[in-house]
């Protein structure tokens, strides 16, 4: 098992490394001067000199790859022109909403992907298994931003039983009715994602309840649930678990909106405001960032797929 | 064909996406009123006879900007779809079959396919700058050009190996004949299903840029562009979001029914793995 998770760890580095090169790269993509551009138009001559100057914008290209990497590699993602802070201490005061958001997304996309797949299976072709498909099909094709905008409608503006929009930090006043403010938000992201878990979760069942143990343990008597939760959902959870890197992404890209139409002070909300701020330097470290939490996810997945199936440690 | 049409989901999602698509290219004659045109008089109307979808904050005619702003969906769409085929068919098909192209194409291909797909299109239209729809295009398909070359990278792999492109291989056909004559032939199914998805999630990717306020420039009608501009009059005036927000949902849906359907009938081995 340390062979596999070091060989695998290692097989990460290459990865990261292309990572941080495209990260690097997206500064000197943009047409022009760049610090003349960061600027905008009402700059004077001398500010974009001193902004060119203080990204090292000057030097070399290969000279400024290596400080880039080596100041990364230290920690230091460079300077927030729009905060004047470093980009990782906003990253990180931006960081609990959307890690609550991304955890209660993730609840809904297990509860509502994983019921729905079991059901599907243990009724296929049905009007269930049906229902729940195209569900499944209707996430996929709903654009997260309107969905969110209908939930917000009807649940708080006519029925008034939560907040349209907002946040209240639940470590910093405490108090977990302040996850109230996530609720429709986290519906809007687990609704959009849950799609694919259904599907996979539905394809696995199926196949796991034509082996041959199901039916001795049908054969024994023991009740349906017992059948259905564990003796076959145990052993369809491995592919299950295979998805949660695309899920992470899912909901990261699905974060970036709904962040936006339910006005939650998260990473998605800063990335699109950098965005239109142009502070280049928040948006490269936003995206090394999220590049690398990805990368970590997936070893991550790796290592519990090991774990739970030990024939992929050997291969 | 007469297989695709035999399911009724399959004739349906055609029916649509002929009928969007009719509408969007003929949009210009078919409107009942200027979509550009601002009437201060007459804002945030319900739905009328004069106009059927109501009028938006402007006094603009809802149902003319909807049937306008599928053009600009449309097009982008189908614009990025045949980006990531002409780029992603040769950077695939090269990486499948020269393995050594393959390994440093294909890393960068990971490496783009890391960054979550509407944090690379946001970055790149910072880059790129809010000036035209070309911007949109170039934006979405960087995001999309990789996960076609990943496709046709993994298929071309496939069939390198298979014993006719060897016995192609042996009776001395060049290079060029075996890869348009053998495996681009054998490519086309995963390719096709690969670009109906690519169009249904461009375009549900360029409307959510639209709606952050980041797509196409203002002046021009979409369905994200809608929906942001008309968000802040929801419980006022919920017709200016419902209507484009339907038309974009059952565009999309059209569109990966279809995908779905094409990728049983072209791959039937896949018809129950996903």
């Amino acid at each position: 098992m340390t062979v596999f998770v070091v060989r695998r760890f290692l097989a990460m580095i290459p990865s990261a490394f292309l990572v941080l090169t495209v990260s690097f790269f997206l500064i000197h993509l943009i047409p022009g001067d760049p610090a003349a551009v960061m600027l905008g138009p009402n700059a004077t001559p001398d500010q974009i000199k001193a902004l060119r100057q203080s990204l090292g914008l000057d030097q070399p290209v290969g000279w400024q790859y290596v400080k880039y990497v080596n100041r990364v590699l230290c920690g230091d993602l460079g300077l927030s022109i729009y905060f004047q802070e470093p980009v990782l201490t906003v990253v990180l005061a931006h960081a609990e909403a959307s890690l609550l958001l991304g955890s209660l997304g993730i609840l809904v996309v297990i509860g509502l992907g994983i019921s729905a797949g079991v059901i599907s299976a243990v009724r296929p072709y049905t009007w269930w298994d049906r229902g729940f498909l195209f569900a499944a099909l209707l996430g996929a094709s709903i654009p997260s931003f309107w969905l969110g905008l209908m939930l917000m409608l009807l649940f708080a503006s006519h029925l008034k039983w939560l907040p349209t929009s907002g946040f209240a930090s639940v470590f910093k006043t405490g108090g977990l009715l302040n996850l109230r403010y996530l609720v429709l938000p986290a519906l809007t992201l687990g609704f959009v994602n849950s799609a694919l878990v259904a599907r996979v979760t539905r394809s696995t069942m199926l196949d796991v309840l034509r082996q041959p143990y199901i039916d001795v343990a049908w054969a024994k008597g023991l009740s349906g649930s017992v059948v259905v939760l564990k003796h076959a959902l145990r052993n369809a959870a491995i592919p299950i678990v295979t998805v949660l890197g695309f899920i992470f992404a899912g909901l990261v890209a699905t974060a970036v909106v709904t962040e936006n139409v339910f006005a939650i002070p998260g990473i998605g909300r800063l990335t699109v405001q950098s965005v239109l701020r142009r502070d280049y330097p928040m948006i490269q470290g936003i995206m090394l960032l999220v590049a690398l939490l990805y990368l970590l996810i997936n070893f991550l997945t790796d290592l519990i797929y090991a774990v739970l199936d030990p024939r992929i440690r050997v291969s | 064909m007469r297989k695709l049409l035999r399911r009724k989901t399959t004739v349906f999602a055609i029916a649509i996406l002929t009928a969007i698509m009719v509408v969007a290219v003929f949009s210009p004659r078919l409107v009942p009123n200027n979509p550009y045109m601002m009437n201060p008089r007459h804002r945030l109307l319900s739905p009328r006879g004069a106009y059927l979808f109501g009028t938006d904050s402007f006094g603009r005619d809802v149902l003319s900007r909807t049937l306008v702003g599928g053009r600009t969906s449309l097009a982008i769409g189908a614009a990025v779809a045949t980006v990531s085929l002409a780029l992603g068919i040769p950077i695939g098909m090269m990486s499948g079959y020269f393995p050594l192209l393959g390994l440093g194409l294909m890393r960068l291909v990971d490496a783009l396919m890391a960054f979550p797909s509407i944090m690379l299109a946001l970055a790149f239209m910072a880059i790129l700058g809010r000036t035209g729809m070309v911007n949109v295009i170039l934006a979405v398909g960087v995001v999309y050009i990789p996960r076609m070359a990943r496709v046709v990278y993994s298929s071309t792999l496939v069939l390198r190996d298979i014993p006719y492109v060897e016995a192609a291989r042996a009776v001395g056909a060049s290079t060029v004949r075996i890869l348009l004559r053998h495996i681009l032939v054998n490519l086309l199914s995963p390719v096709i299903v690969q670009s109906t998805f690519t169009f249904a999630f461009s375009v549900l990717e360029a409307a959510a840029l639209d709606f952050l306020g980041v797509g196409v420039p203002p002046e021009v009608p979409s369905w994200g562009g809608m929906i942001n501009e008309s968000r802040l009059f929801i419980v006022l005036a919920p017709w200016t979001v419902v209507f484009p927000g339907t038309f974009l949902a059952v565009t999309v849906l059209a569109l990966n029914l279809l995908g779905d359907a094409l990728r049983d009938l072209l791959d039937p081995r896949l018809r129950n793995v996903l």
